[in-house]
């Protein structure tokens, strides 16, 4: 069997030409910055918002950070000032359903110019009605009415007491009406002189009392209907007097929207409310009792109220607005969505009118684009159910979620909905949209688009060149230092460690964004005006110092042999491992001691991680999967009479993945064939039950960890690490471990199969099946079947001693 | 018939209350007339006597505007009713004289009301009436407590009409040269305020006549921040008088018994307009 060769130093890392580039420095890249590799997500966009049937919303789904936002703005600053500006959208009284505010259209920029124009006919019949209603002509006639109704009064009471004197029978005022009394000499009968009079004269006084006070009922029973008809008269007065005051103001409104029939209707109901209600413009006296209280004082809440009854509340105001709105809702709680209806607190009590409605999001959006970030959506209570409700009924209902739920119960509103034209784009990660799309039914009827952002860019020079663009565009956006060319490689070579594949760029904009951040303070501080290689270098650098802590502690720890970690001499069933560790967002390896023992026993191998609970599931299928290979290997024609036991030692946090089962089955042969194992390597990858070595994650900073403590103890040459042959294209090493390689004093080695690895590590041939189906004797695999034959044999024994005995 | 007395140093105003609202008008102007004049108040409330003489009738029922059958009311109920005018009347007074700052007393009487007004009035220098009372029949022309007081009464009496300040009206006065219109005179310079026009309509048997007695006035009468009008009328009769009076449409009219008209002339003319009056 050929061994594979050692990697070679270009292996390793993938470089990025800066003469690629056609530019010296950043400053000399025109034009905004185009994302790459994204084809199929602008497609998904371009499709959502071009289609404009129902449910077509879309989801941009993809880690954070990969510049959905930016890259969904970037396409409605190209489409959206195309489009048609939506109509304004205002609230106003509803004069008959107070609680039911109506919603008014109107054409961009005119709700504005409508609430200032009722604003100063409110203004206005301050003064004019008041002086309508002082002038002469109107007291002349309001007195003549009250006059008419006076006489009326007078002149029938008065017919009475002409009647009534007549016959000496006076008529008398008493203190809370009228009485008849016969009289003489102008004065009341006595009653003593009444008595002396003759029957027949008391009788006949009598009867012309009984006969006058039945005649002043039936003019007291007139009387609240004349005073009815003087107080219709009044009004219709009043009315004739407001009207003429009132409807040339309104009426040159009128002719500023006579196009609009709404709007034509609304100044007619007002027109006529304001007739009905002209006293609410009459001012009054403040009473001082009122300003004692500190209330109001009568005038100014008055005016206060009139101006608030003739209101125009503009929800929506796109005078200014350039095509169809882009909105972003950075804190999408529900009343920021949908709108909100305010309360203010009079006199211990909150009331509420249609000036105190609010506008929501989708008010400003409605007509345009509404981008919203969904974890925080689904943060906000009530918030997408709103959002879903607006969706799929196509309007905009604003309902206080504090009466909803009957927190709080007081006067509120019913406004009538307004209709909702919009496309929303919800921007989250894909185990939200997958979340959403499996348990809400909802979800995939009102977000039928989703814009699958790639996590990479392919490394080639489009990728690059949109690195470029990125770091040209984030340097003039944030003022910063221009990148030369050797600078934008350093990035690019960074975005391809970033990717974990030296044939891809991550699409990680924000990373990228740090980094030129973090590079421009390194340039600033070394007074260079141009960001170069360097500054890139200085800062990566730093960044994994920054953080490095935990690290340091472990190789230290390592150095001192508090943690065994061998990298010289030979072990039989021990082996480096390379595990991965991610405090706080930063990756290092490290490599840790793995152990296998072999004693008789069934054949079963006995995980101790597993046995303790400290192993993830995904660390028990690996093992398993050895049990399997061994099986499969050893044990076709006769049962294993072994049990092994694996462990990582000096593992006290548990243990997951299955990386490093390649390392464990090589403990494990090492351990059943008692061929030691060289400790100058490590060893990372996953095994199947073929023994094939498979792909793992993290291979850079695993051989990094292990270069690092060999490097601290002095590198001699024999050092490697043994990586999977499917993970060379990851390679992206630090430049240290690129020239130890170069110098021959590190190695890498890509394995495709154990057999290979073991070879390798124990420098013995792994060993093939011979024509008689059996392994050489001085092969890894012939020693393994010799000691398991052995083992074997003393079980028979054993076992038939134990029979005997 | 009795002589009006030549009173125009008041000291003391009685004022008659009702309760009616030109009673309520008397008290406001009254209180303004003693403060401006340094005056004490008084006001009069009468219990009319011709009230329990008809409780005491057998059929005697009140009829009232919301009280669909007219009610039998014993003079207990009526003494309730009265007691309690008065102290409505007592608490108005009181409001007033206290906003006015001038001293004053209530005084409650029994008996015919122009007689018992007129009577409890004597010891004032000034009285002051509502033009007409409660009831609705006299809202025309004048009450008979003021046609009393116009008759019989010797102090200068002030008639008032709601809606009318001494303050701010412009004073008209009669004046023909007579003993009478000098008074009358006399009393409406005192009424004037500083900055109000004083209207003095000057009547003569011809239109020289006028004119002379203008042209005394002009070097006798001086009234320092305050305008005078001069009008001239050759006396005709009361019906011109009265026109001429409107036109003007001043405020309180000022005029005397006691001049070159007849009294009966005099009293139809106060009698007919509508405006309030100073009888002196």
């Amino acid at each position: 069997m050929t061994l594979p060769s050692k990697l070679t130093p270009e292996e390793l890392y993938r470089t990025c030409n800066p003469l690629e580039f056609g530019f010296n420095t950043t400053a000399d890249i025109d034009g905004p910055s185009k994302a790459t590799g994204q084809n199929r997500a602008f497609d998904a966009i371009t499709f959502s918002m071009g289609i404009k049937h129902d449910g077509f919303n879309l989801f941009a789904l993809g880690p954070n950070g990969t510049g959905k936002q930016t890259a969904i703005m970037h396409y409605l600053s190209t489409t959206a000032p195309e489009a048609q500006v939506p109509s304004d959208w205002c609230y106003v009284n509803n004069f008959q359903k107070p609680r039911h505010p109506k919603a008014l259209k109107l054409p961009a920029g005119k709700a504005g110019s409508l609430a200032r124009d009722m604003e100063h006919l409110v203004e206005a019949l301050f003064t004019i009605i008041p002086a309508a209603f002082s002038s002469e002509e109107y007291q002349a006639q309001e007195k003549n009415i009250h006059e008419k109704f006076q006489e009326q009064q007078a002149d029938a009471i008065g017919e009475l007491e002409r009647k009534g004197a007549e016959e000496h029978i006076v008529l008398i005022r008493t203190p809370a009406g009228f009485a008849f009394a016969p009289e003489k000499e102008g004065e009341v009968l006595k009653p003593e002189e009444f008595v002396l009079l003759k029957k027949e004269e008391r009788d006949s006084i009598e009867g012309k009392i009984i006969a006058l006070k039945t005649a002043m009922q039936s003019i007291m029973a007139q009387i609240p209907k004349w005073q009815r008809e003087t107080q219709e008269k009044i009004k219709e007065l009043n009315r004739n007097i407001a009207s003429f005051a009132v409807k040339p103001l309104i009426a040159d409104i009128r002719n500023s929207y006579a196009a609009l029939e709404e709007v034509t209707e609304y100044l007619e109901t007002t027109e006529a409310d304001i007739i009905e209600n002209f006293d609410q413009f009459l001012e009054k006296e403040a009473d001082p009792r009122e300003l004692i209280l500190g209330v109001y004082p009568g005038k100014f809440s008055q005016k206060r109220t009139s101006f608030n009854r003739y209101q125009i509340n503009v929800i929506v105001d796109n005078s200014t607005t350039e095509g169809a709105p882009v909105v972003y809702e950075d804190k999408p709680a529900c009343q920021n969505l949908v709108g909100d209806i305010e309360h203010i607190s009079q006199m211990g009590t909150l009331v509420t009118d249609f000036t105190l409605i609010k506008q929501g999001a989708l008010h400003r959006a409605n007509g345009g684009y509404l981008l919203i970030d969904a974890r925080r959506l689904l943060f906000e209570p009530f918030a997408y159910e709103a959002l879903k409700k607006a969706l799929r009924t196509r309007q905009i209902r604003i309902e206080s979620l504090a009466q909803l739920y009957s927190l709080v119960s007081t006067v509120s509103l019913e406004p009538e909905p307004i209709p909702l034209d919009i496309k929303v784009i919800l921007l989250g990660e894909r185990s939200l949209y997958y979340l959403l799309s499996v348990y809400d039914p909802d979800f995939s009827q009102l977000f039928k688009v989703a814009a699958d952002f790639e996590d990479e860019l392919p490394n080639d020079i489009e990728g690059k060149l949109a690195y470029a663009h990125i770091i040209s565009s984030i340097a003039q956006k944030d003022n910063l230092h221009h990148f030369d060319r050797t600078a934008v490689a350093r990035i690019v070579e960074h975005g391809s460690r970033l990717a974990e594949d030296a044939s891809k760029l991550s699409a990680h904009i924000q990373s990228i964004c740090d980094l030129v951040h973090e590079s421009d303070y390194y340039a600033t501080a070394a007074k260079r005006s141009l960001v170069q290689a360097e500054d890139v270098q200085h800062a990566i650098d730093a960044k994994i110092f920054r953080s490095s802590r935990i690290r340091e502690k472990i190789r230290e720890a390592t150095l001192k042999n508090s943690i065994l970690i061998e990298t010289e001499s030979k072990k039989t069933g021990q082996i480096n491992g390379l595990a991965i560790y991610s405090p706080g967002g930063q990756s290092f390896g490290h490599p840790g001691r793995i152990t296998a023992t072999v004693r008789l026993g069934k054949g079963e191998v006995i995980d101790i991680e597993r046995e303790v609970e400290m192993g993830g599931p995904i660390h028990s299928k690996g093992v398993m999967i050895l049990s399997g290979f061994l099986g499969a290997r050893f044990a076709v024609d006769q049962p294993l009479s072994l049990s092994a036991s694996l462990v990582f030692e000096q593992s006290y946090s548990g243990v997951e993945g299955d990386s490093a089962s390649s390392a464990e089955l090589y403990a494990l042969l090492s351990a059943i064939a008692d061929a030691p194992i060289n400790q100058c390597f490590a060893v990372t990858g996953s095994v199947n039950q073929f023994g094939e070595v498979q792909a793992i994650g993290g291979v850079n900073e695993k051989i990094e960890g292990f270069f690092d403590l060999c490097k601290a103890r002095g590198l001699t040459g024999k050092h490697g690490v043994l990586i999977p042959a499917s993970n060379v294209e990851n390679l992206m090493l630090r430049n240290d471990v690129v020239e130890a390689v170069r110098q021959g004093l590190f190695s890498i080695f890509p394995v495709s199969n154990v057999d290979e690895g073991i070879e390798i590590l124990t420098g013995i041939p792994a060993g093939e099946l011979d024509k008689t189906g059996k392994y050489p004797f001085d092969t890894i695999n012939g020693m393994a079947v010799a000691r398991l034959n052995a083992m074997a044999e003393k079980l028979k024994k054993f076992t038939a001693s134990s029979d005997d005995n | 018939m009795p002589e009006r007395q030549n009173t125009t140093l008041i000291r003391h105003i009685a004022v008659a209350l009702d309760c009616s609202p030109h009673s309520i008008a008397s008290l406001t102007i009254a209180a303004e007339l003693a403060r401006s004049m340094h005056a004490d108040l008084t006001g009069i409330f009468v219990e009319d006597i011709n009230l329990f003489r008809m409780a005491e009738l057998p059929f005697c029922h009140e009829i009232r505007m919301y009280t669909s059958e007219p009610e039998h009311i014993d003079s207990s109920q009526f003494e309730r009713s009265l007691k309690l005018q008065a102290r409505t009347a007592e608490a108005a007074l009181q409001r007033i004289a206290r906003e006015f700052m001038v001293k004053y007393a209530f005084k409650v009487y029994r008996g015919m009301v122009p007689e018992a007004v007129i009577s409890a009035a004597v010891q004032a220098d000034l009285l002051v009436l509502g033009r007409s009372g409660r009831s609705p029949t006299c809202r025309k022309g004048l009450g008979s407590t003021a046609r009393k007081a116009l008759a019989e009464g010797k102090k200068p009496v002030l008639l008032i009409r709601p809606g009318f300040s001494a303050k701010e009206w412009p004073v008209l006065v009669l004046y023909d040269g007579s003993e009478g219109s000098k008074h009358a005179l006399s009393a409406a310079l005192d009424l004037t305020h500083h900055g109000m026009t004083l209207n003095i309509l000057i009547f003569g048997e011809t239109h020289e006549d006028a004119e002379k007695l203008e042209s005394k006035l002009r070097d006798t009468i001086t009234l320092p921040g305050s305008i005078i009008a001069y009008h001239h009328l050759p006396l005709k009769d009361g019906k011109t008088l009265m026109r001429f009076i409107r036109m003007i449409d001043s405020g309180l009219l000022v005029l005397s018994d006691r001049m070159k008209i007849s009294r009966e002339t005099v009293h139809e003319l106060i009698n007919e307009l509508d405006y309030p009056v100073l009888l002196v």
